[in-house]
């Protein structure tokens, strides 16, 4: 299959997504007060009932605290340290189409792989990228237009649709939620909006590309979607840093809306850059996730998360109607220093509703993997079911993989059924495809993406092969 | 609230006086009973414990009792022909306890200069390993015990006899408050068979156990634990297990939890050497208002060590439990075979279980599982019944005897299957004759 110059090749790769674009931007100096908030807000010229909003966030995060109960250590951030917008000049007065985007900002998505030409875009994919703090371009606009479907940057989306915008902003994630919520709420600078008519099928891939590119800055993007009765949505997300010494914070807070008989399926390849081998710099990813499914309607989250020093996030479903249904596949793999905490929350309120969580975790190095998940039956969940599985690979004997699953039920018919196991990639797996020409670094990679097989046999086509190499290229160093 | 109980046990806590040995447990207990909180709610170990009930009543010093048929009854386990050793309220009771006992455990107050050393060497040392999982009612233990009970089984020494002890309570003029200690200690190649009973008459005063027991069992001996908790509803019970294994060593326990409005037990079991098999199982069926807490936690610090830990349940009625089972792997214990299962039946609307296994695993040359399931009763399996000629409710109560049967059956002590199946069988039949099946069947299969 391949020569030895190819493994020679992957070895070589370190994190490709890397490098820094020298592109002047406007970033506002260090500092977190009510001020900056209002700049955020001028510089987006929102009306004053969502300055109000994010005002009211503000003023609940500063009396909270920053949670501590997940299994990672870092040292807290200084949230006054931190810069909370940084846009690229070129982009102060808002281009009107692609080809007024700046060559260098189209460049480096490109270098990224993400084509936002829309002639060489690939097929089905509409693509909204985000650069630091704004939107740069979102493609296939007016086709999805002809469908109804509204795909933009949530802040053109208040001035153009403040009426869907007020109606369900926060309604899903409140701005008091959690810490890292009540911040993004108080200082989110963009991010994508989406909005599914009746009974519409969304007629390609909507995707969202985030990139951090300014040093001393974080990001806190706000994505809603909302898909409305009977329709149908696939949404995907991928995000990636510069290689920095420093760590950046990213705090998103994700809402999706499924009314009734909709159904969403969100699938995320998180690769922000996870710091050097020594655990020195990378992206603190801190996110809020959560999706309300109405009568019949179905939530599917697909994660890969194989990027940022330390991850806590917990894509959640709150099965609200009768029926609903919410799904979790994850392949979480952390390397070197990396920690994560990751995992998912299925409230199952309504009649006969049903989740599935299937969960893998690989560690490798020195990594800490642990996943942290929520099974509750509320006293009318009659006829719920769950199933939960949730596997741990180690690779290495410094690194550990958790599991922290925590099952409540109210109700007697409801039926939850939760497994767990953990091994390592046993010799007796790779004596076999050694014994069979196989190298150890080839196998090792055969039997890590057997493992998450089923995880990602889920994600849309195009991702499913980059989530598979990005698996590769992250155990690199972990074998031999 | 929380203040008040903390002063009120601080009180009842220097009332006495210290024996000169366990001055400085007592001193060490003290203290850090004083220093620390009362877990709420929000304490993550207690988050789905409300000790609001326990902490509300003030206690006195638990007082003597006579002896009633009740208790007397209680203390008896036919069948079983062990040593027995019998305490009410937490005082020695000659009169039912057997001679042979007595020769066999050694109180704290009555220790010889020997048992002296042995008891300061190893007395709170098992239940100080285990700093994180440990807790307030170890440390008010600590504080509070002025005696206890020392079991001392000599090298390649083996108990011919189960050794039964059974705490009981009765009833007093207030609610009032035991703390009873245990220490076992197993020399190299002893074994033994213990049986722990919680037992009380049916005084409807308010009784809050705390009792705390540290086993340590050297190379290659055994044991075989039966904790057994079978107080009045309206009893109150925290109790806590620590067990330290050495090489080759095998602890080997069946825990069931049927009495007390609340019940909190944590089980700690230390893998220290190689080679050491740990087997925990256990059975909590808590009914009306009742809840039962099991905490437990396998720690496994060094290589080639196996545990096995199966736990089933049932709530009826407005009934809760809440099963907490940790399995915590160090990074040097590699070659470990860990598993755990807990399985649930939910038998109304209004009950509620809880359950948490976890792991946390820092070596990566090892093989762990845990499963947890929560459902109610199998349909076909009822229908299947009632096809042939069963009532609805009689099926309902031998599938839920069948649930824990598994467990019950595999007990190495016959006497104390044959004493536990009508106990249960009663507990889900209420009514007799909804049990008579069951009830049959055993009469059945005791040996003529």
């Amino acid at each position: 299959m391949s020569s030895n110059a190819e493994i020679e090749r992957r070895i070589g790769k370190e994190y490709q997504a890397g490098f820094f674009t020298n592109i002047e931007s406007d970033t506002i100096a260090p500092g977190l007060n009510e001020d900056v908030v209002r700049f955020i807000s001028a510089k987006k010229g929102e009306p004053e009932w969502l300055t109000e909003w994010r005002l009211k966030a503000f003023r609940a995060w500063q009396e909270m605290t920053e949670p501590d109960w997940a299994h990672v250590s870092y040292p807290q951030p200084d949230f006054q340290a931190l810069s909370y917008y940084s846009a690229p000049k070129s982009m102060e007065n808002k281009p009107k189409s692609l080809d007024e985007v700046d060559p260098e900002l189209l460049a480096t998505y490109e270098k990224l792989g993400i084509p936002l030409h829309e002639q060489m875009a690939l097929a089905g994919v509409a693509v909204d990228a985000v650069f630091d703090s704004v939107s740069v371009a979102t493609t296939f606009r007016e086709k999805l237009a002809e469908a109804g479907v509204i795909f933009m940057p949530i802040s053109e989306a208040v001035h153009e649709h403040p009426e869907l915008v007020k109606k369900y902003l926060g309604t899903v994630v409140p701005q008091r939620d959690n810490f890292y919520a009540a911040l993004n709420s108080a200082v989110f600078s963009d991010g994508s909006f989406v909005y599914i008519p009746k009974g519409v099928r969304c007629p390609m891939e909507l995707s969202t590309y985030f990139r951090i590119n300014e040093a001393k800055t974080g990001q806190f993007e706000r994505t809603l979607i909302v898909a409305d009765e009977g329709s149908h949505v696939s949404y995907l997300e991928g995000c990636t840093a510069p290689m920095r010494d420093e760590n950046q914070l990213h705090a998103a807070v994700v809402e999706l809306v499924a009314l009734d008989n909709a159904e969403i399926k969100y699938s995320t390849v998180q690769n922000w850059y996870p710091g050097d081998e020594e655990g020195k710099g990378g992206i603190y990813n801190f996110v809020t996730k959560r999706a309300v499914a109405h009568t019949n309607a179905k939530v599917s989250w697909t994660q890969v998360e194989t990027g940022s020093a330390v991850t806590w996030k917990y894509p959640s479903c709150i099965l609200k109607g009768d029926n609903a249904i919410g799904e979790f596949y994850s392949v979480a793999l952390t390397n070197n220093y990396q920690q994560a905490d990751t995992g998912t929350k299925m409230i199952h309120l309504g009649k006969n509703t049903r989740s599935t969580i299937i969960s893998k975790g690989i560690s490798a190095g020195k990594s800490q993997n642990a996943y942290r998940g929520l099974v509750r039956m509320n006293p009318n969940a009659e006829g719920a079911r769950n199933y939960t599985q949730c596997d741990s690979l180690l690779i290495g004997d410094q690194c550990g993989a958790h599991t922290f699953p925590y099952i409540e039920s109210k109700h007697p018919s409801a039926v939850i059924e939760h497994e767990a196991t953990t091994s390592t990639v046993s010799d007796d797996q790779l004596f076999l495809c050694r014994q069979r020409g196989i190298d150890t670094e080839k196998a090792v990679s055969m039997i890590v993406n057997g493992f998450c097989k089923e995880v990602f046999k889920e994600l849309p086509m195009e991702f499913a092969v980059e989530a598979g190499k990005l698996l590769e290229v992250s155990l690199e160093g972990s074998v031999g | 609230m929380a203040e008040s109980f903390k002063e009120n046990q601080l009180e009842l806590a220097s009332s006495s006086q210290s024996l000169p040995l366990l001055s400085a447990l007592n001193a060490q207990g003290l203290t850090a009973f004083s220093a620390a909180a009362v877990p709420d709610r929000k304490t993550e170990a207690w988050k789905y414990t409300s000790l609001t009930h326990l902490t509300a009543t003030t206690y006195a010093p638990a007082p003597q009792a006579a002896l009633n048929g009740q208790l007397q009854q209680a203390a008896s386990i036919d069948g079983l022909n062990a040593a027995r050793l019998v305490f009410v309220n937490g005082f020695l009771n000659t009169e039912l306890s057997d001679a042979l006992a007595l020769e066999q455990v050694t109180l704290f107050s009555q220790a010889d200069a020997a048992q002296q050393t042995l008891i300061s060497e190893k007395l709170g040392t098992v239940v100080a390993q285990a700093s994180g999982s440990s807790h307030l009612f170890n440390d008010l233990n600590n504080a509070c015990t002025r005696d206890g009970v020392l079991v001392h089984v000599g090298k390649n020494q083996q108990l011919q006899q189960p050794l039964q002890i059974s705490w009981l309570t009765s009833s007093g003029d207030s609610a009032f408050a035991v703390n009873s200690r245990l220490l076992l200690v197993l020399e190299t190649g002893a074994a033994a068979t213990l049986v722990e009973q919680y037992d009380s008459d049916d005084a409807a005063q308010v009784s809050f156990t705390n009792a705390l027991t540290e086993i340590v069992i050297g190379d290659n001996a055994r044991l075989q634990h039966y904790r057994l908790q079978l107080m009045q509803e309206e009893a109150l019970h925290i109790g806590s297990t620590h067990v330290d294994l050495a090489r080759d060593s095998q602890y080997r326990a069946f825990h069931l939890a049927l009495g007390s409005r609340l019940t909190r037990n944590d089980v700690v079991i230390n893998h220290n050497t190689g080679g050491s098999h740990s087997e925990l199982n256990g059975v909590y069926i808590p009914q009306n208002q009742q809840l039962v807490d099991f905490h437990t936690c396998i720690e496994h610090k060094v290589p080639h060590c196996t545990s096995d830990e199966v736990f089933r349940g049932i709530m009826n009625d407005k009934a809760k439990a809440v099963f907490n089972g940790r399995i915590h792997i160090h990074p040097q214990a590699q070659k470990t075979l860990a598993e755990l299962s807990n399985k649930n039946l939910l038998l109304t609307n209004s009950a509620e279980i809880n359950t948490k296994p976890e792991l946390e695993i820092y070596a990566d040359d090892v093989k762990c599982a845990h499963g947890a399931t929560v459902a109610q009763l199998e349909e076909k399996g009822l229908f299947y019944l009632q096809s042939r000629g069963i009532s609805k409710k009689e099926a309902e109560v031998m599938m839920s005897f069948g649930f824990i049967n598994e467990l019950l059956d595999a007990l190495p002590d016959e006497a104390i299957t044959l004493l536990l199946r009508p106990v249960l069988a009663r507990r889900f039949g209420r009514d007799q004759s909804l049990a008579r099946h069951l009830l049959d069947e055993t009469l059945a299969g005791e040996p003529a």
